[in-house]
């Protein structure tokens, strides 16, 4: 909008005695420019038509360079009133700021005054932020629209006042400017139209600094975030437990805006508990409330509460404690790996999925009750119970998985992830997760994560599986050794694999010790029987990643004096295994490595080198 | 475990697994032979790339001074390794009988 300049005899023509000056407001100026109101462009017009004295174009310019420099709100605004009472020679002035929420101005520098809050349209300065127009009011005490209170509560007396809109360059209202009692006498023609020249530059000077402060205001919010994020993150397992006959893995992938996922899997008493849960919402208090839950279930269970009961009363405590419209879904389990019995409670959290080995088919379990949170449970429900056979996989995700869009809007769906489990489901869970991952991205298709990703997968080892773990040290190279002759005595494997094999252990696991040094986990080796051969999974966790089967190729024909024998293991192991595979989880910091040896790749080893 | 010592034909026999846990004990009897040294695998199992590092720096040092490394008796799935490798183009091999 165009500030016009309008005279309190204009707004009061009406009243007797009014010494206002009434002038006609130039609205052909404003439609030259094709129905585009152009601000800056008809100031420029009225300030040469008057022929702005060169000492006052030299206080706008200095107003200009004086208003580059502040970044913060209250400087700015106290730059903007010295500025403007220096050129207009007035003795005091104030800047009411528009706040486009309430349509309200506010002042926020006055000296001598505490803040205000105006309506759009009250008052001078209301009337100002309506219209955009310049208010002059030679007689203050002579306008109904001057409010007496403010001098009375100040002790200050107006004489005269110029209300000048500030409005940016966009057209955007950002404030209403007073200056207060010229020095010698009132405010002139000649004072409007260097008022709205300095309003233009005021304008723009506060809108870029109430931007500058919006954006700092982003920061602190995102860094609010971020420590929540660390809080929720900071309870989530560090290793994979360690359970007899069991293959265990969990992920959790964090969506940029804060969701409110967490899982656990730990050994309490001989039994593996396993929690997963989420609660509704971004920001930070979902994040926290699910932190607290994940907190409450942990000292519920280390009491040796059962897993009913410890529903209940974090179920009861959380319907006390969160706002009306939050809840959390939670899924505990507890797995006695002796038994192989597997009890669960889950409030609202689901479906929960068990690939049955003997089967080959998924089974589905609903939730046992509503999520936790929503309103007091009386008594708990029943736990559901099954055994866990050699072979089975308990799935558990988070909605962020199901409920993952594609570009189509398509969600990926339970049945997806049943798929992509009978699929990969012969190989360590840690692979089933990076496969279930890899197929999720896939699917997305670029689309963005908006939820919080986590997997928590539970296997029982199948008939015929070995795993160990051993000391990341050199000398444990030998225990390695034993271990293959072990697997391979036992399993009646064709002992051709074994060099192969032991290469392939060995340079990984070198590998391993000489380049993660600050890694104190034990690498873990996990050996599963596939046609022909055998497949090894070699899981290293609290280490950088490193790629080895992208590790730079070693150029074989080079003359021995520029022969070096670092990256000949993984070059060898390259060409000596059937496939490597290399992954890399990187909220676990574990790397992954699977190679694959069988009579194929035994033929191959052995035939003359044609390549 | 590995075995490295003279033979009774002169030759350094070298027997077991050279792997990243002996290339030591390899290395320090090696860094003492001169000249030209035949190297007797027939009894060697398994060899992996730190054994590799141990038979390139004992060649490149006896090489500097007109000598050389000999190996003799290479197991089949050792002169994979060295085909694979390239060394077989750093070193005269000479098969198991």
């Amino acid at each position: 909008m165009i500030p016009h300049r309008r005279t309190r005899g204009e707004a009061a023509s009406s009243r007797a005695g009014s010494d206002g000056r009434r002038r006609s407001r130039p609205r052909r100026a404003a439609s030259d420019h094709g129905g585009k109101r152009c601000y800056i462009s008809r100031m420029g017009a009225r300030i040469r038509q008057r022929r702005l004295p060169a000492r006052d174009l030299e206080a706008i310019l200095g107003v200009t360079s004086a208003l580059a420099a502040p970044f913060d709100l209250m400087t700015m605004l106290a730059e903007v009133v010295r500025a403007a009472k220096q050129v207009l020679r007035a003795d005091r002035g104030s800047v009411w700021l528009h706040d486009p929420r309430t349509h309200e101005l506010v002042l926020e520098v006055a000296t001598g005054l505490q803040p205000v809050r105006v309506p759009f349209g009250a008052g001078l300065v209301g009337a100002c932020a309506r219209t955009r127009e310049i208010i002059n009011v030679p007689d203050c005490y002579a306008d109904p629209r001057f409010d007496a209170a403010v001098d009375r509560a100040s002790g200050y007396r107006t004489r005269c006042m110029l209300t000048l809109p500030l409005v940016d360059h966009h057209d955007v209202l950002v404030g209403v400017m007073q200056l207060l009692n010229k020095h010698g006498g009132v405010f002139d023609e000649g004072d409007e139209a260097l008022a709205t020249a300095l309003a233009a530059q005021c304008a723009v000077a506060l809108q870029r600094v109430r931007m500058t402060e919006s954006l700092i205001e982003g920061e602190r919010m995102r860094q609010a975030l971020e420590m929540a994020r660390e809080v929720q993150m900071s309870t989530l397992p560090r290793a994979t437990p360690i359970v007899e006959g069991y293959d265990v893995c969990g992920t959790f992938r964090p969506a940029e805006l804060t969701g409110g996922d967490t899982f656990d899997a730990f050994v309490d008493h001989g039994r593996l508990v396993l929690v997963l849960a989420d609660a509704t919402g971004h920001g930070i208090a979902p994040a926290l409330s699910v932190t607290q839950m994940h907190a409450m279930i942990r000292i519920a269970l280390s009491l040796q509460a059962d897993l009913g009961t410890a529903l209940t009363q974090v179920n009861n405590r959380l319907a006390q404690t969160l706002p009306e419209d939050r809840f959390i879904t939670a899924f505990i389990g507890m797995l006695d790996p002796a038994t192989h019995e597997l009890r669960f409670q889950s409030a609202g959290q689901g479906p929960i999925l068990r690939f049955d080995a003997a089967q080959g088919t998924c089974d589905r379990y609903v939730p046992t009750s509503f999520p936790l949170g929503a309103m007091p449970l009386a008594a708990p429900p029943p736990a559901v119970r099954l055994t866990m056979q050699p072979g089975d996989v308990l799935v558990l995700v988070s909605d962020g998985i199901l409920d993952y869009r594609n570009p189509a809007g398509e969600p990926f769906g339970e049945t997806r992830v049943e798929r992509v489990v009978q699929e990969h489901r012969a190989g360590p869970v840690a692979d089933l997760m990076g496969r279930l991952l890899d197929a999720l991205e896939a699917f997305a298709g670029g689309a963005p994560q908006e939820d919080d990703i986590t997997l928590l997968l539970v296997k029982r080892d199948p008939a015929g599986h070995r795993r160990k773990r051993f000391r990341r040290s050199i000398d444990a190279l030998p225990e390695l050794v034993a271990f293959t002759e072990q697997v391979f005595a036992d399993r009646d494997l064709d002992p051709g694999l074994r060099p192969t094999v032991d290469f392939a252990l060995e340079e990984l696991f070198t590998n391993m010790v000489k380049y993660s040094p600050m890694g104190t986990a034990d690498v873990r080796v996990d050996v599963t029987l596939v046609e022909g051969g055998l497949e090894v999974a070699m899981t290293d966790h609290g280490v950088a990643p490193f790629d080895v089967s992208r590790a730079p190729a070693v150029d074989v024909d080079a003359p021995i004096g520029r022969r070096e024998p670092g990256g000949l293991g993984l070059h060898l192991t390259r060409r000596l295994v059937d496939s490597l595979d290399y992954a890399y989880d990187a909220s676990r910091q574990e790397s992954r490595i699977t190679f694959r040896v069988t009579n194929r790749a035994r033929s191959r080893a052995t035939m003359p080198r044609q390549e | 475990m590995l075995t490295i010592d003279y033979g009774n034909d002169g030759a350094v026999v070298a027997a077991g697994r050279l792997d990243a846990a002996q290339a030591p004990t390899a290395q320090a009897f090696l860094d003492s032979v001169q000249g030209t040294v035949t190297l007797d695998l027939a009894g060697l199992d398994y060899i992996s790339s730190a054994g590799l590092g141990v038979l390139l720096k004992t060649q490149k040092r006896l090489m500097s001074s007109g000598g050389r490394l000999r190996l003799s008796g290479v197991r089949p799935h050792l002169r994979d390794i060295f085909v694979y490798s390239g060394f077989d183009k750093l070193f005269e091999i000479e098969p198991a009988r």
